[in-house]
């Protein structure tokens, strides 16, 4: 057992090395990179704002000058070699500067991140707390009208995409109710706030959001709660311990709840990559300044050392989340054996 | 029917008596044949011309230009302007049949004096609306659906091959071979997509087609690892051992007894393939990665809504219809998913 | 909107030694022009307004520099003299006086003693001899600066503290002679040696400046703020009186229009540019409106128009014909989009130079929609089979061209011209990209037809975009790859031209052969700015000038407009208690352009 998480964890050097290989190597591949995008903008007429009146639009840079913009942005070596360089900075925990902000990678993503920790948190720790005395509920009343009622409401959230219900809780709460605010994470006047004020102010920014992350994470955590509970509620172990003599609801809580816990406790693991999690769409759509919006807005304005440092990061807590998945199982469950034969 | 396992007729009747799965069944699949169909019910070519005792049947096949009914031009006949002027004439023994919706989702209806959008109208007979640019709204959210649809099946028969080829795979022969598949899983699942995109865009201009083989080649990880363990049950099973002490070579090990056997688990996840398939395609379309303009998209018309949300119609009609489809297709994915468990409840109370 | 001066100076070792001045100059300054402000302007409060992204840095050169908030810093920065920005004339900024050198190439100044920088050092001589320096150096990572302060300034002098000479590169009008070679002073101070980690060191510094504001406040990824300095040097200068009123100019990033637009309407912001039609029209409208609490302004002004329009590859064997571009010219249905889509509000642009004054050749008119024209020049072109979609071809090849663009927005304008393209027989597809890689596929000449537009100048330039030393070759502005003899030949008689009406011949005669090239393809232009504000912000009874890009600038030539702090309590107020005003929706045509 032990070996075999060992070696798990063995195997995170060559998959690491695989996922930055290949993405650093696409990065080259994407059309436009930063030195286009200088180029560019130093062009063209972005159409009803005021005309610029740059006159360097007559000059054409020379093979040189192009280099030297190169090297600036690190494109002047060999693929392979700059990939090494950056590797071994990363491996002195050293990600680089952006190269759009100029700010260190390090420093522009960990300032995303309590926002980004907050709203993943908190859509976990409400996930659970609504998907499990749910999914209970509805495997005491399995076939009830109720159990019908919230399938049907959980699947329809399942079913519409998160930046969906988004775009029509704007559209209709924000935007015509006025209920709650357009967007932001908190109002611009947060500072000068009194504590009350704060958590008031951001409750009112998070209950939008929140309400688009959660709606489609429900019908899996309840249906895997409810599920468990039904399986195991038709065990022989429970017939049993009614037949001895304990209350239905006594069994429920002394045996049943405990072993359908047990699914969930694998889902756990992954939770770990809640943090870098955010939907970006949904942090557009309310104006969040996550790393999801991060992540994008890099992709799209070729800000590839940011797309790299998110990378290390995301792929790092997704490898170390599956293995940590797998260490649940097998802690949750006495009788699963990995890296056994078979 | 008769050719069924009665497992297989079980199943069926187990999936009837699940209702609310059973209607969105038929639901989805009138919707799907009506989106196939659409060239008879949403068009802007005629169903049927009567001209000077031919007859004509613009709807499939080469435009059928102006001057055949002897109009000044040499484009694309007008019908719903040939309507009018058959009529206009008297005892005029031409006539025109339109289809229901006279619209053609790429076309531009402008109405004199007044500028797009169109409210939802029936005296105009965009029942929708229409979006920005005066397209009929009912017209591209149908043409847009049968896109996803068929995008998002063709989509998901990919993943399915090679997803199901991997797994069984890499559950069959385990070792060095899984863990190397293992790796590549894991690469394959943090490459940024978008990227991919952007640089096969800049090749060229992403079809139907290339979009979802693209899109194929980075999502097939998914069904993996469900027929990898699959694999690795039906592996340690006796009538495997039997097949091979029979001396069965591995495909046919593995395709003729692991995998049908495993089919269960793979119809369960089909319905939601397919949700994934449309809620990916409509992603990229709202970003504008998607498949390239005019093509009538739900991805489009949302994005449209979203900037312009004070015409309500734009994003409701698009919200709505991504909301009715994907529901159908998740109640009917439920459907089949309880209809495949064969675990019977019981209970004490 | 406000001209930069670019800045320069001279060989090093010669600014030791002090030059003397020529004996014969005519010192001219301009205290007579007219004002543009109200001078009895109220002074005080808080200007509100946004951006779509927070600036990648607040270096003003260099890279990532070439951003929207660029524009924010650089009009607190003062140039040398400054342009009237109605007449033209010139008027004095930080030079006083200005004299021509008999060399038709120099200019001197002046300066202006009282002249300070906002950490209360003097600005002298040095500081734009310093200018030339730090353009020219190669630490501050900007080729394009580097190579035109390097080729363009011949010379910078100093006399004394404040005098300085500036020499060109070649002889120009007088006003050219200002524009092109105007200079702004550079805080060697602040600076010191350049040396290679420059771009970095300087990403978030704040840089002293001359103009009346400096930032203040910068919470990163949120807003920025300026503030008005308190006893800024020129304030009461004839031209600055009654201008730049607010105390503080908050500039917060709201990374969507539309929410921005929101945002708008609940008062946190105080104006809102609304030239789009769809925000003029469809967005502001309703109570805030109607009661008169947000009014709403149509003001037009005389510029420079954008060249935005389709740019045809002649390199493509389809658009290498004159005949078939022509064709296609007349087949692009742009009135049907500005009557539709564009409601009206955007103008046919005629030419690739619209708005230079004289320079521009009002003769040339872009070809109108002309099914019976399009046909006869594509017929003739050998365009004259048809396949079963009725899409015209020649020698087995479609007539079928890819429309590249960038901005998802324009969608709804090219299906328009697509459909109608049909109807001439021509198929045209739509290619969507993200701007860096439609702006990559344009400069490396892969398009058929690129949409977009290019920025204006000062006077016309027809080099970079039309001279064969730019065609077929990647990363130049011949993104038509125009490649005339002929044109070669005007380009270059009308670079060297120093006569103001032979530089205008030749200016309208290219123009001429362009249109006639019909390899660009003009698409539609704007003769006006328009928006909304709060009722509170006030301003002059004519509320902007002949150049203004936009009626809310609170810096550069703008900053005319007050606020009314009492007004916007009681506006606030009636807003709650849905107390009406008269609505006020006013229209402004002194700079109209008619045609």
């Amino acid at each position: 057992m032990k070996s075999y998480f060992a070696r798990r964890f063995l195997l995170i050097i060559p998959t690491f090395l695989g996922i930055t290989v290949l993405v650093f190597g696409l990065t080259r591949l994407v059309p436009g990179g930063p030195v286009e995008r200088m180029l560019a903008e130093a062009q063209l007429a972005s159409e009803s704002a005021a005309p610029s009146t740059d006159s360097f639009g007559s000059q054409s840079l020379d093979e040189d000058q192009i280099a030297q913009l190169k090297a600036y942005y690190g494109f002047d070596k060999p693929i392979l070699q700059s990939y090494f360089e950056w590797l071994w900075k990363v491996l002195q925990l050293d990600l680089g500067e952006s190269s759009r902000y100029g700010d260190p990678v390090w420093d522009t993503i960990t300032d995303r991140l309590p926002v980004s920790i907050y709203y993943g948190v908190i859509t976990m720790i409400l996930t659970y707390l609504i998907c499990i005395p749910l999914g209970i509920l509805k495997a005491l009343k399995h076939g009830a009208p109720f159990d019908h009622m919230s399938s049907a409401v959980v699947f329809i959230g399942y079913a519409i995409p998160g930046y969906v219900i988004g775009i029509a809780c704007v559209a209709y709460f924000a935007a015509r109710l006025e209920w709650f605010p357009l967007g932001g994470f908190v109002s611009d006047e947060f500072e000068y706030m009194s504590f009350t004020d704060k958590v008031v102010d951001l409750i009112k920014h998070s209950v939008l959001p929140l309400a688009a992350y959660m709606a489609g994470s429900f019908a899996v955590m309840t249906f895997m709660m409810k599920n468990a509970l039904m399986e195991n509620l038709a065990a022989d172990y429970v017939r049993t311990a009614t037949a001895k003599g304990l209350s239905f609801s006594q069994a429920i809580r002394k045996h049943a709840l405990r072993n359908s816990l047990i699914p969930l406790a694998t889902h756990f693991g992954q939770n770990i990559s809640v943090i870098l999690g955010g939907s970006f769409l949904i942090e557009k759509i309310f104006n969040i300044d996550g790393i999801g919006l991060l992540g994008y807005e890099a992709l799209i304005e070729r800000d590839y050392p940011i797309v790299m440092g998110i990378l290390v990061i995301s792929s790092m807590l997704y490898l170390i989340g599956n293995i940590l998945s797998d260490f649940c199982v097998a802690w949750a469950d006495p009788r699963i054996r990995f890296g056994e034969k078979r | 029917m008769s050719s069924f396992s009665p497992q297989a007729l079980r199943r069926w009747q187990r999936f009837k008596s699940i209702k609310r799965g059973y209607y969105s069944a038929i639901a989805i699949s009138i919707l799907i044949v009506l989106s196939l169909l659409a060239e008879l019910w949403i068009n802007n070519r005629a169903l049927m011309v009567k001209y000077e005792g031919a007859y004509y049947f613009p709807t499939y096949g080469d435009i059928l230009p102006g001057e055949t009914f002897d109009l000044d031009y040499k484009w694309e006949t007008n019908y719903r302007a040939l309507k009018r002027q058959f009529k206009s004439e008297p005892n005029s023994e031409n006539w025109v049949l339109m289809p229901l919706i006279p619209f053609s989702p790429n076309e531009n209806d402008f109405i004199e004096g007044e500028y797009p959008p169109y409210e939802p109208s029936l005296a105009s007979g965009h029942y929708l609306g229409t979006d920005m640019s005066g397209r009929d709204i009912f017209a591209r959210i149908i043409y847009g659906f049968r896109i996803a649809i068929v995008f998002s099946i063709f989509l998901l028969s990919v993943t399915y091959i090679i997803g199901i080829a991997v797994g069984a795979a890499m559950g069959y022969f385990g070792g060095a071979f899984d863990l190397f598949f293992q790796r590549i899983i894991e690469i394959l699942s943090n490459v940024p997509i978008l990227y991919i995109i952007m640089i096969v865009a800049s090749i060229i201009t992403p079809n139907f087609w290339t979009l979802a083989l693209l899109l194929a080649g980075f999502s097939w990880m998914g069904m993996t690892w469900y027929m990898r363990t699959e694999t690795y049950r039906e592996n340690a099973r006796e009538y495997v051992q039997a097949a091979r002490a029979l001396g069965a070579g591995h495909s046919r090990i593995m395709f003729l007894h692991i995998l049908p056997n495993s089919i269960s688990i793979l119809v369960t996840f089909f319905p939601f393939s397919v949700v994934g398939g449309i809620t990916a395609l409509t992603s990229l379309d709202y970003l504008g990665f998607g498949l390239p303009p005019p093509t009538p998209s739900w991805g489009e018309l949302l994005q449209q809504g979203t900037t312009n949300l004070e015409f309500q119609w734009i994003w409701a009609s698009a919200v709505g219809a991504l909301s009715v489809v994907l529901t159908l297709v998740t109640f009917v994915g439920e459907a089949i998913r309880e209809a495949f468990d064969p675990k019977k409840y019981t209970f004490y109370e | 909107m406000r001209y930069l001066f670019f800045i320069a100076v001279l060989i090093m070792p010669l600014l030791a030694q002090s030059k003397t001045l020529p004996k014969d100059l005519q010192w001219e300054t301009n205290n007579s022009a007219d004002t543009w402000a109200d001078p009895n302007a109220t002074k005080g409060g808080v200007f509100n307004d946004y951006i779509i992204s927070f600036p990648p840095t607040l270096r003003t050169i260099g890279p990532d520099s070439n951003n929207s908030f660029r524009s924010f810093i650089n009009a607190n920065k003062m140039g040398l003299v400054s342009f009237h920005p109605t007449t033209w004339e010139i008027i004095p900024e930080i030079a006083t006086h200005w004299a021509y050198g008999a060399d038709k190439k120099t200019v001197y100044y002046k300066l202006d003693p009282a002249a300070k920088w906002s950490d209360g050092k003097s600005v002298t001589a040095d500081d734009f001899l310093y200018t030339i320096k730090f353009m020219r150096s190669p630490h501050i990572n900007a080729p394009w600066y580097n190579n035109h302060y390097t080729e363009q300034f011949e010379d910078v002098s100093k006399y004394d503290d404040h005098t300085i000479s500036i020499t060109g590169a070649v002889a120009r009008s007088k006003e050219e002679l200002h524009y092109y070679y105007g200079l702004g002073p550079t805080p060697e101070h602040f600076y010191g040696e350049l040396d290679g980690d420059w771009v970095k060191k300087h990403n978030w510094k704040i840089v002293p400046n001359t103009g009346p504001y400096q930032i203040s406040k910068i919470k990163k990824g949120k807003s920025v703020e300026f503030s008005l300095k308190e006893n800024w040097w020129a304030k009461d200068y004839r031209y600055n009186k009654g201008r730049y009123n607010v105390n503080k100019v908050v500039i917060k990033v709201i990374r969507d229009d539309n929410i921005a637009f929101r945002h708008f309407e609940k008062g946190d912001i105080d104006s809102f540019d609304l030239v789009h039609p769809d925000y003029w029209h469809n967005k502001a409208k309703g109570k805030l409106f109607d009661n008169g609490y947000i009014h709403k302004v149509l003001f037009y002004n005389d510029m420079p128009r954008s060249a935005s329009g389709f740019f045809l590859n002649m390199d493509k064997p389809i658009l290498s014909d004159n005949d078939t571009r022509i064709g296609i010219a007349y087949a692009l249905n742009f009135e049907k989009v500005i009557k539709t889509v564009l409601r009206d509000d955007y103008e046919r642009l005629n030419a690739f130079h619209e708005g230079y004054g004289d320079y521009s050749n009002k003769n040339v008119k872009a070809r109108p929609f002309d099914l019976e024209k399009a046909n006869h020049y594509l017929t003739k072109a050998g365009w004259t089979e048809y396949n079963g979609s009725g899409i015209r071809i020649k020698n087995g090849k479609e007539l079928s061209l890819e429309i590249s663009y960038a901005r998802k927005e324009h969608t709804d304008r090219w299906t328009i011209i697509k459909q109608d393209a049909k109807k001439a027989g021509i198929n045209l597809e739509l290619k969507l990209q993200d701007a860096t890689a439609q702006y990559k596929t344009v400069m490396q000449k892969q398009h058929d037809i690129a949409a977009m537009g290019w920025s204006t100048g000062f006077k016309p330039a027809f080099w970079q975009h039309f001279h064969s030393d730019n065609a077929h070759k990647p990363q130049t502005n011949n993104v038509t790859n125009f490649d005339d003899k002929q044109i070669d030949d005007l380009i270059m008689e009308y670079r060297f031209e120093t006569d103001t009406s032979k530089r205008i011949a030749l200016s309208q005669k290219l123009e001429q052969m362009i249109h006639d090239s019909a390899a660009f393809i003009p698409s539609f232009k704007v003769s006006y700015t328009r928006g909304a504000h709060w009722r509170w912000l006030k301003f002059p009874k004519v509320p902007g000038t002949k150049t203004s890009a936009t009626l809310y600038s609170p810096f550069g030539n703008g900053g005319v407009f007050w606020i009314d702090s009492k007004m916007k309590i009681d506006t606030m107020a009636a807003r709650k208690s849905s107390t009406r005003y008269t609505p006020v929706n006013n229209v402004y045509e002194q700079f109209k352009v008619t045609q």
